[in-house]
């Protein structure tokens, strides 16, 4: 028994650590300091001092460079998990606490569920000033009716990215258009059974489909609120990728997944239709692709009136609460438009600029080796200023979202329709703001 | 998934000095004050916030007030069919999953405890390591075994034309059971095993003069001896079924849909959580604790009834 005993006791020591290990990875981090205000020159007014919460590569960078570059703001920044990995439920219960910081890296899909929380402040009277240095879209999702809650950084227009060895080898168009792109799938389908054009999309990388398509999710009229989830415009891109469903043109395995990863290296998969920082996501895990892909301008609906999509891109947003704001206006524009500054944001976390100056970078004319020396940021400027700037967040993503998902997810897998998961979104979606009294119109 | 908690007070040196009852207080302080603050509190505070709603107005775009409407949110969670769905796919769950899991642990127990076992030590702990597996580390696992364009498991059965659709609607929820299963057995195994080893050498040897087999001692001797330990278990098993998540979570990503947000009601109410719902979270948590408790006792009750007569 005494062996027992002795063995129960270090079992249970291994578990309790094992327990530990997992409770720890799932929690919220505390937040690290990294960088530490830079000496205030000795000006007569005491320098107006703020926190910064943001989980960027190079955000530190641009804070110490911000700070050495002026005396009358210290910016100090605190590094946080990034937003759905707790970053925001960090944010929304400190704005609950009263403990907020004045500004946080706060994403544009999210942005208007923030304002639907009253977590933000309104920074228009000092905002308004600098709009014209902005892309329009960006802009747009930096706003929610005449309210501006912050700077956008960086976009995420979207672009083409595709295998050019596999469509070489087969002699495949690189497609313009969706009906090429339907044709492109059929004619590598048919070339080798296992090629599927593309993977599901779902949440925000679908929605940059509808994006591109002129088919909003919400909009604003006046008092309320308009859903159009399950638009007809929306049930034509709904219909679109249902069709290479049905074709069986479409691989199984879910984007982010490992075995997208390995679909992408080893040209099972021949298409990507995602955002310009995807560049740095299939770099990074589909090494094996290296030399084999390309990037082309995003697929069209009209070749005549070419629009693009966006996927994600973060702003630097207000908190509610913040007692400088004008000064947090300051320095979110500054990190939004210095060339400098910027340049290091680019090598360092591969951030595209939502300053109209900054699309002339130098940063951004690199080739890459990865994409067999193509300058592929060429193609994302083009992108990035055909990006529909007609689209408005919900406010309540998560919801939305999640049970676009639970649809898509199925319908992707084959079992039920696209355009039948657009309904059933729509209809929560509704049903939710409703019962919360929120005005909906039909 | 966790049903024991690994938290020991402190251990502190018995004091010979003061008062009995003050040394008492002391001793029970630390787990009081975890109590109250770990499970009374959070536990009353979801209660609370269950009793109010969510109003907003206009274009809903500043911080919503919250109204006291005692009913509204259970009376939703009761004609809620995703909930209701989750219900009832956890009770299905647990009907076939526990017995087949507590007969697997039983079966080992007995095994390991039988005079003829070799190596028992080893079968011992090869038998509790899965549970050693952290529950996310294990589904990551099961999951790179069912998932469609990586599973062995298929890639094996392929050339002979067999193709198990693991992550299917169909078969989804009993390759959560697999991997819970594979986790647990173990587990309940080494509580019934320790019960096995209290029962009085005497009995056994008396049965064994009288001339019973070994099949009779274990039915009609051993298992009889160890009910305490397979309600315990039971218990424990009814309690962590309710509460499934680690598993169908982590398979959701490559489950094709079949396992949507709302599979099982711990899902549900993350997802209203997520959706910024707290008070809707909270009343279907408390919900299903109750509907937990009542089980749980109902169990009891009813064990404890067979061995009164």
């Amino acid at each position: 028994m005494n062996s027992f005993k002795r063995w129960g006791i270090a079992t249970a020591g291994t578990l309790a650590a094992a327990l530990a290990l997992t409770a720890c990875g799932g929690g919220s981090g505390t937040p690290t300091q990294s960088s530490s205000p830079a000496a205030a020159s000795s000006s007569a007014a005491s320098p107006a001092e703020l926190t910064f919460w943001g989980w960027a590569p190079g955000y530190s960078d641009s804070v110490k460079a911000f700070n050495a570059s002026q005396s009358d703001i210290v910016v100090k920044f605190e590094e946080i998990q990034p937003g759905s990995r707790g970053g925001y439920e960090k944010m929304l219960n400190a704005v609950q606490a009263g403990n907020a910081a004045c500004l946080g890296q706060v994403g544009y899909e999210t942005l208007t569920s923030f304002a639907a929380q009253g977590a933000l402040e309104d920074v228009s009277q000092f905002a308004n000033a600098n709009q014209s240095e902005y892309v329009d879209f960006a802009w747009n999702s930096v706003k929610v009716g005449d309210a501006v809650y912050g700077a956008p950084v960086d976009t995420g227009p979207m672009a083409l990215f595709y295998n050019k060895e596999l469509f070489e080898k087969y002699d495949v168009e690189v497609p313009t258009t969706w009906v090429e792109y339907k044709a492109a799938a059929e004619k590598l389908q048919a070339a080798d059974a296992k090629i599927k054009i593309s993977s599901p999309y779902a949440n925000y990388d679908y929605a940059g489909l509808s994006w591109q398509a002129g088919a909003p999710w919400f909009n604003i009229e006046g008092d309320s609120w308009k859903v159009s989830v399950d638009s007809d415009e929306n049930k034509k891109v709904a219909d679109y990728w249902q069709s290479l469903v049905d074709a069986d043109t479409i691989a199984s395995a879910p984007m982010y997944d490992p075995a997208w990863f390995k679909g992408l290296g080893d040209g099972s998969i021949a298409t990507l239709v995602g955002a310009v920082w995807q560049a740095g996501v299939i770099k990074g895990d589909a090494a094996d692709g290296k030399g084999k892909w390309a990037v082309a301008p995003m697929p069209q609906w009209d070749a005549a009136n070419p629009s693009v999509g966006n996927v994600g891109g973060s702003a630097t947003a207000v908190l509610k609460g913040c007692e400088t704001p004008e000064a947090a206006w300051k320095f979110a524009n500054y990190l939004s438009t210095d060339a400098d500054s910027y340049g290091n944001l680019i090598e360092k976390g591969a951030l595209y600029p939502a300053a109209k100056a900054l699309l002339e970078l130098p940063q951004l004319t690199n080739e890459d080796a990865y994409f067999s020396n193509q300058k592929i940021f060429d193609v994302f400027k083009e992108e990035a200023l055909r990006v529909n700037p007609e689209w408005t967040w919900g406010p309540n993503m998560p919801l939305t979202t999640t049970k676009l998902d639970d649809g898509l997810n199925k319908s992707w897998a084959g079992n039920g329709k696209m355009a039948d998961a657009l309904t059933e979104a729509n209809t929560a979606t509704v049903e939710n703001m409703t019962s919360q009294g929120i005005n909906v119109t039909d | 998934m966790s049903v024991v908690s690994q938290i020991r007070p402190p251990l502190r040196k018995p004091r010979t000095k003061g008062r009995p009852a003050h040394t008492a207080a002391m001793l029970v302080a630390p787990f009081a004050v975890f109590f109250v603050a770990m499970y009374l509190a959070p536990l009353g505070f979801a209660i609370y916030r269950s009793l109010f709603v969510l109003k907003r107005d206009g274009l809903g775009l500043s911080a919503p007030t919250m109204v006291f409407d005692p009913f509204t949110n259970y009376l939703k969670a009761f004609s809620d069919p995703v909930f209701i769905e989750s219900l009832g796919r956890v009770l299905l769950f647990g009907v076939v999953q526990v017995p087949v899991m507590l007969g697997l642990a039983t079966a080992l127990a007995l095994l390991i405890d039988s005079r003829s076992a070799r190596a028992k030590g080893f079968f011992r702990l090869t038998s509790f390591l899965p549970y050693a597996v952290p529950g996310v580390i294990a589904a990551l696992m099961w999951s790179f075994l069912y998932s469609g364009s990586s599973s062995p498991i298929n890639a094996l059965l392929e050339p002979l034309g067999v193709v198990i659709p693991f992550l299917s609607e169909d078969m989804v929820l009993w390759s959560v059971a697999n991997i819970v299963t594979w986790g647990w057995t173990g587990y309940n195994m080494i509580i019934i095993y320790s019960a096995l080893q209290s029962i009085p050498g005497e009995i056994l040897e008396a049965a064994k003069i009288d001339g019973a087999s070994a099949w009779k001692i274990a039915w009609n001797i051993k298992i009889p001896m160890v009910r305490p330990a397979l309600i315990l278990t039971t218990v424990f098993s009814i309690i962590g079924t309710a509460q499934l998540y680690n598993e169908p979570k982590v398979l959701q990503s490559v489950s094709g849909g079949s396992i949507d947000s709302a599979f099982t009601p711990i899902m549900a109410a993350q997802a209203a959580t997520a959706a910024q719902n707290y008070p809707y979270a909270a009343a279907t948590s408390v919900i299903l604790a109750v509907l937990v408790g009542i089980l749980s006792i109902t169990f009891f009750k009813i064990t404890n009834r067979g061995s009164d007569s």
